[in-house]
């Protein structure tokens, strides 16, 4: 009856059972499992792969970052460096300009001056051949002594010279 | 409600219809003996009788044939219809400790051979044959006669071991070469489409493959669960695949025969024990926390924890036998209602008026049948987790 259980039919159930399990075993349970196994070592490897990319994406921005803040500090320095550098053409250029122009300057002082004493000095002569011939046009007409009015006039002359 | 699922419900009364029909004829005429009035209950008065219960107990039990359906084959002398079964006829392979071995190609021919190894009601021989008696004077195989023939042939000495590959086996078998077909085909999308996501079949059963692994397997087995997680996938997709088939008409109920399931709880039982730890061993002849004199003075303790090692099988068996079994007796209980209150055909109001409660009911534990087919093998698959598991655990002494 339904309670029953038949031998034979234990028997095959068993038999059946078993060889399917050897089967299934060998054609569909290993290369499923493995297939799956494989899959998840993928997966978990591509995790992996991902994280420490992002990790060097994380790295190369903040070597990004820190190149960009050396640039820009460079790129600071430089225009820094060529405004002193501008200063200090323009500072040279200056100075070198004034120099010469107080080099010009002097020149022309020092020219004027010898120009000045050449000058007073042909006046200084001028002067006194004029005043000597004034002189002696006027003491030809008041003094008939000539040797005494001439020496008298060599003195005056000596005492113009030594001014 | 899809269309194939109806088309499900319709193939299983239509199974049913043929069947009773068969019963009618079968019992047509026949002269009840006081054995028979109790086996096939009161007869109609216009000669037809359905033994709903007769009819429920093929449904559920083994059989030497594979009964598809009757067909009409023509009327008998007296304007009866006639019917001829279409099924496929099993070998019988028996060994008897009086005849020896005995093959016979089918049941016919095993009672040709005038040989019955125990008390049956053979049904389903072909109307119009002739071995020996066994065909009335209008040519008609009778339940009755068969009954005769068996009194007379059987040998109430010998011991009888029937290893016939029944209805049940060669389901199983067929149900082995599915699960090779489909289990294949997934494996070979995996080299197929490797690297890819997993796609159709192959997904849906990767989710249970991997449900299984991580929910049964690894908890239990945890170090070991990849030894035995091939054993557990085949138990629950051979248990779920024979459900799901036994669901559908014409198919044997597998997992509802206790043979069955018993094997099935013996190779479980046999696994556990063989891979069994020292402490396993220990447990159960010196249990640890009990006091000696249970264990050695009065062995209470090993006796109780000895008979523990068969309980679990033997419930793990019964468990999915009564399952199985319920749900079928359900289904066709329910629909056998149709025939009861149709009064075997003849109130046809009473027929119509029980149908579509008695499809709805069908159709309710039918669903309900979907869900304990696939209940059962996890439990069975869980348990023998469990069961193993436990065997092979091994204890920190220092605990107790």
């Amino acid at each position: 009856m339904i309670i029953t259980p038949s031998f034979g039919l234990f028997f095959w159930t068993a038999v059946i059972f078993l060889l399917f399990f050897v089967l299934l075993r060998r054609f569909a349970w290993k290369p499923i499992l493995n297939a799956l196994g494989e899959r998840e070592e993928t997966i978990a490897n591509s995790l992996k792969q991902a994280d420490q990319a992002r990790a060097d994406m994380e790295r190369l921005q903040a070597d990004n970052q820190a190149l960009l803040k050396e640039a820009r500090a460079e790129r600071d320095n430089m225009l820094k460096e060529a405004g002193q550098m501008k200063d200090q053409i323009i500072g040279e250029a200056r100075k070198e300009a004034q120099a010469a122009a107080a080099a010009e300057r002097e020149k022309a002082r020092a020219q004027i001056e010898a120009e000045k004493n050449n000058a007073l000095l042909e006046i200084k002569d001028t002067a006194a051949t004029l005043a000597v011939s004034i002189a002696e046009k006027l003491l030809r007409k008041q003094f008939d002594n000539q040797a005494a009015q001439e020496e008298y006039a060599k003195s005056l002359i000596s005492e113009l010279n030594n001014n | 409600m899809t269309g194939k699922k109806r088309l499900i419900f319709t193939l299983l009364l239509l199974g049913s219809f043929s069947l009773f029909a068969q019963n009618v004829h079968q019992h047509e005429g026949d002269s009840h003996d006081a054995e028979q009035e109790n086996l096939h209950g009161e007869e109609e008065a216009h000669g037809e009788e359905i033994n709903v219960s007769q009819v429920m107990l093929e449904h559920i039990l083994d059989s030497h044939d594979w009964h598809i359906t009757d067909i009409p084959s023509g009327t008998d002398e007296q304007g009866h219809t006639e019917y001829a079964p279409i099924a496929l006829h099993l070998p019988w392979m028996i060994y008897d400790t009086e005849a020896g071995f005995v093959f016979a190609s089918n049941t016919h021919a095993l009672l040709e051979k005038g040989y019955l190894p125990y008390e049956m009601s053979v049904l389903k021989l072909n109307p119009g044959v002739d071995s020996h008696g066994l065909v009335d004077e209008h040519g008609h195989a009778h339940l009755h006669d068969i009954e005769v023939f068996k009194a007379e042939n059987v040998n109430e000495e010998a011991t009888v071991i029937d290893m016939s590959i029944t209805k049940t086996a060669l389901q199983m078998i067929l149900i082995g070469l599915l699960l090779l077909v489909v289990f294949t085909s997934v494996a070979r999308a995996y080299t197929r489409r490797e690297g890819q996501a997993p796609k159709g079949l192959q997904s849906l059963m990767e989710l249970i493959i991997v449900f299984l692994r991580e929910e049964v397997a690894k908890p239990y087995l945890g170090a070991n669960a990849n030894r035995f997680f091939p054993y557990l996938l085949t138990l629950f997709f051979f248990i779920w695949f024979s459900n799901l088939f036994g669901l559908l008409p014409f198919n044997s109920n597998i997992a509802g025969n206790i043979s069955v399931t018993a094997a099935l709880a013996v190779l479980t039982f046999i696994i556990t024990q063989f891979n069994g730890s020292k402490d396993h061993w220990k447990h159960v002849f010196n249990t640890p926390g009990v006091p000696w004199w249970l264990k050695f003075g009065i062995p209470l303790m090993p006796l109780v924890e000895f008979i523990g090692l068969f309980t679990k099988p033997f419930a793990l068996a019964v468990r999915l036998f009564a399952n199985i079994t319920a749900g079928h007796f359900m289904v066709l209980g329910l629909v056998s209602l149709i025939f009861i209150m149709g009064d075997n055909g003849t109130s046809m109001a009473g027929g119509l008026g029980i149908m579509p409660l008695s499809v709805l009911f069908t159709m309710v534990i039918f669903a309900l049948e979907m869900i304990v087919a696939i209940i059962q093998p996890f439990i069975f698959t869980l348990l023998t987790a469990v069961f193993i598991g436990m065997a092979m655990e091994t204890h920190d002494d220092h605990h107790h």
